[in-house]
């Protein structure tokens, strides 16, 4: 990193369908992250905001619906689609660019205006060869499982282990949507989707309303007792045809390369202290603890057997429940840093993992079978 | 100010409606001929940046994944920046940042649309919240025909001077649009033509608008070193800005436009420019309107508000004037609208590097590039310069 830039204040409002209205919703967690920093809003500089067109209740341009609720009247703000942990980075780029102190990085969605989530996912297809046959992120998703249990031994359970762990976790979250105590044969037993995937093992449709704000490093040292600081940022874009992918060897062990490169980490598994992974579906938090470097090739399953994932183990993934528990499609990303800049902070509450979090880790992904991957790593 | 950054290199496709190619393809021009302009590959891009309209303009969502292999972006890292039609400056600026920030060296540019394939109105329709404004302001015109009235009314300017400064500027851009290769809508008129053209929506008529154009523009941004390793013609990026205003059409001023006001002084004051109908020597201005252009040119301090009309008649914007404006044929000759803002900012690089070909303005030394997008809600600025 050419600079140092901070996380200095976080929020969230986030889970089941609410009463509340968008405005209203997104300019409460923009307004909590503006306070909780003694920040007014004149004195920001600039605001990045993710929110989709498609899963934004039907309104186009959606940073034309919600500008002024987040905090950017007549300020210099931008908007990114898809993936909230590019706003994170793009906000952070602005400050080191030297033309602002301080940015808000926001996401916007609010799940319960939205068709289902594969429904829009359909249209990410292109219309001629992949649409045809009914293509959504579930359905790549379950082809991906398959192909991964068979090239590795995988097993369905130790995929359902996932969903065990982290709804489980979800019950010490206040901002998560489902949650509960099930056992892998419930996991297993619950409707088949598509198969192998079942309901359990598949990401609800959340709303999530997230803030965080950055503010270069001496604004960030002034306002914050605790800044969290951005040591590492990687993404990376897969091919647009699935068939033209190598769906277990994706994009994210680039993405996760470039971030571990850049804060100077050279053995994830030691130097990590937790995860915050997007894990839409089950088994792919299995997928990603290999690309992520946290186990070898294949070794996903072996890594939840041995327990070192759970909230006690060596190094905890998705303490909060992860997307499995809370999937406000493109705010997830962001969800997982805020929940990853708590741990640091030990802000964590009841989901707080009983040991020194130094360095964490958040990833975001959207798309079929992990087609687009990002990943930040965060350091007290 | 961070890192200087440059723009090394434009490529376009021939706008219009191009049903000989599909989209992937369209996007694929864009980007192979900017490739070639610069005599770099793929390897050398550090990041790629890629926007575009709703997706409901050609109903597929998430076009960086659909484009993905056509910006030769596999495995590259991604932002996708979309600020509804100011897309484009929006991008232009995600590059410009990156860049300035230290974490790249070289990033690609791609803005895209395919207007052909969907319908714009009806995208546009849904921009508005479904409950108060969707019903009544309905698309494009009736945003900016209610614009219109509002400024000349305000600023006390008869309606005939109005339309004879509309139908003077329209001529102009066409007639410079047979200067530009890449200019979709190319026809001769006169000024009683566009007076006398059918009302779209009142007082606006057929050549006061802009086309549906289907068209890509790619542009390679790069650090000073990558740059002046590269030996070649760059232009420079001086300013940036960007203002946005709220949802609601009735609750800010649009004949005063506090949004493209404030991008331009943000822009103007990195740029060193206090006087910009001096400084600059030429502008590409997104004018999807003629009466907008006008009420650009007093926004951005060409000129006091009211007095454009005025100016436009005499000649002060026009090709050959004190301050040329859209040599290119502008916005009112090509809108393929996500990679329009995108298209300003390669012709005004194109201007200040004395490569404009036909329509290079002589000796252009500072450019402004502009988008506006929203219900009349944002506004862009990227001033770009021949000298770091």
């Amino acid at each position: 990193m050419p600079m140092k830039v901070g996380i200095v204040s976080v929020a969230q409002i986030s889970g089941d369908d609410s009463k509340d209205n968008f405005y209203d919703q997104a300019y409460w967690a923009t307004r909590e992250a503006l306070d909780k920093a003694g920040l007014k809003r004149d004195e920001l500089g600039t605001v990045v905001s993710t929110a989709s067109d498609v899963f934004h209740g039907g309104i186009s341009c959606a940073n034309a619906y919600y500008w002024e609720s987040v905090a950017s009247f007549l300020k210099n703000g931008t908007r990114q689609d898809g993936e909230s942990l590019f706003s994170l980075y793009y906000a952070a780029m602005r400050i080191m660019s030297g033309h602002f102190d301080t940015a808000l990085a926001v996401a916007l969605c609010k799940g319960s205006e939205n068709p289902e989530n594969d429904t829009i996912t359909h249209f990410f297809t292109d219309p001629f060869y992949q649409r045809g046959i009914g293509l959504n992120e579930t359905m790549a998703a379950a082809l991906q499982m398959r192909q991964y249990m068979e090239r590795y031994g995988i097993t369905e359970e130790q995929c359902a282990k996932v969903a065990v762990k982290n709804l489980a976790n979800a019950l010490r979250n206040p901002h998560a949507q489902r949650k509960g105590k099930f056992t892998v044969e419930e996991v297993l037993d619950s409707e088949r989707l598509v198969d192998p995937l079942t309901e359990l093992q598949c990401a609800p449709r959340s709303e999530g309303m997230v803030a965080v704000l950055l503010a270069s490093e001496d604004k960030a040292k002034k306002m914050s007792d605790k800044p969290v600081w951005l040591k590492g940022y990687g993404c990376a874009l897969d091919g647009f045809y699935l068939g033209d992918r190598d769906l277990l060897k994706g994009q994210l062990q680039r993405a996760s390369s470039k971030a571990y490169k850049m804060a100077g980490i050279n053995d994830p598994r030691k130097e990590i202290d937790l995860a915050e992974i997007s894990e839409p579906y089950a088994f792919q938090e299995l997928l990603w603890y290999e690309d992520l470097g946290f186990c070898g090739e294949g070794g996903g399953g072996k890594l939840i057997d041995s327990s070192a994932t759970e909230m006690e183990g060596d190094i905890p993934v998705n303490p909060s429940g992860g997307v499995l528990a809370n999937n406000p499609y493109v705010s997830r990303g962001l969800q997982r840093a805020v929940e990853a800049t708590l741990q640091i902070r030990g802000q964590a509450g009841e989901r707080q993992v009983d040991r020194k979090v130094n360095t964490a880790l958040a990833h975001g992904t959207h798309g079929f079978a992990g087609q687009c991957h990002a990943v930040v790593i965060l350091g007290s | 100010m961070g890192r200087p950054v440059a723009v090394i290199g434009v490529g376009q496709t021939k706008h219009g409606k191009r049903m000989d190619i599909c989209y992937p393809d369209l996007v694929r021009q864009a980007v192979v001929a900017v490739f070639e302009e610069t005599g770099l590959s793929p390897e050398d891009i550090d990041g790629v940046v890629s926007g575009t309209m709703p997706s409901m303009m050609e109903g597929v969502a998430m076009t960086h994944f659909y484009f993905a292999d056509a910006m030769q972006a596999v495995g590259k890292p991604i932002l996708k920046t979309e600020t509804c039609g100011s897309t484009g400056v929006s991008i232009a600026h995600s590059a410009y940042y990156w860049i300035s920030s230290g974490m790249a060296d070289v990033v690609l540019a791609v803005g895209h649309e395919k207007m052909n394939e969907g319908d714009s109105q009806a995208t546009m329709t849904t921009v508005m919240e479904p409950f108060y404004q969707r019903f009544f302001l309905s698309g494009a015109p009736g945003v900016f025909s209610m614009q219109c009235q509002g400024w000349s009314v305000r600023f006390d300017i008869p309606e005939e001077k109005v339309r004879e400064a509309a139908a003077v500027l329209s001529v102009d851009h066409h007639d410079a649009a047979f200067d530009n290769p890449y200019a979709h809508v190319k026809v001769r008129l006169s000024v009683d033509d566009v007076k006398n053209a059918k009302v779209i929506t009142y007082p606006i008529r057929l050549y006061d608008v802009c086309p549906n154009s289907d068209g890509a523009c790619a542009v390679i941004f790069a650090s000073e070193e990558m740059a002046k390793k590269l030996g070649k013609k760059t232009a420079w990026v001086k300013g940036v800005g960007y203002r946005g205003e709220e949802q609601f059409f009735g609750d800010s001023d649009k004949a005063t436009w506090p949004s493209a006001v404030g991008a331009a002084k943000e822009a103007y004051k990195q740029a060193g420019i206090t006087n910009p109908r001096k400084e600059l020597d030429v502008a590409e201005i997104y004018d999807p309107f003629t009466y907008q252009e006008m009420l650009f040119y007093e926004c951005f301090g060409f000129c006091n508000f009211g007095e454009a009309p005025d100016l436009v008649l005499e000649g002060v914007f026009s090709q050959k004037g004190d301050l040329p404006c859209d040599p290119s044929g502008g916005v009112l000759c090509t809108n393929p609208i996500g990679a329009t803002g995108l298209i300003r900012v390669g012709e005004a690089a194109l201007q200040v590097m004395g490569k404009a070909g036909d329509h290079q303005i002589p000796g252009a030394k500072t450019a402004l590039a502009h988008a506006m997008g929203g219900i009349d809600q944002f506004n862009g600025i990227m001033i770009l310069g021949s000298e770091l």
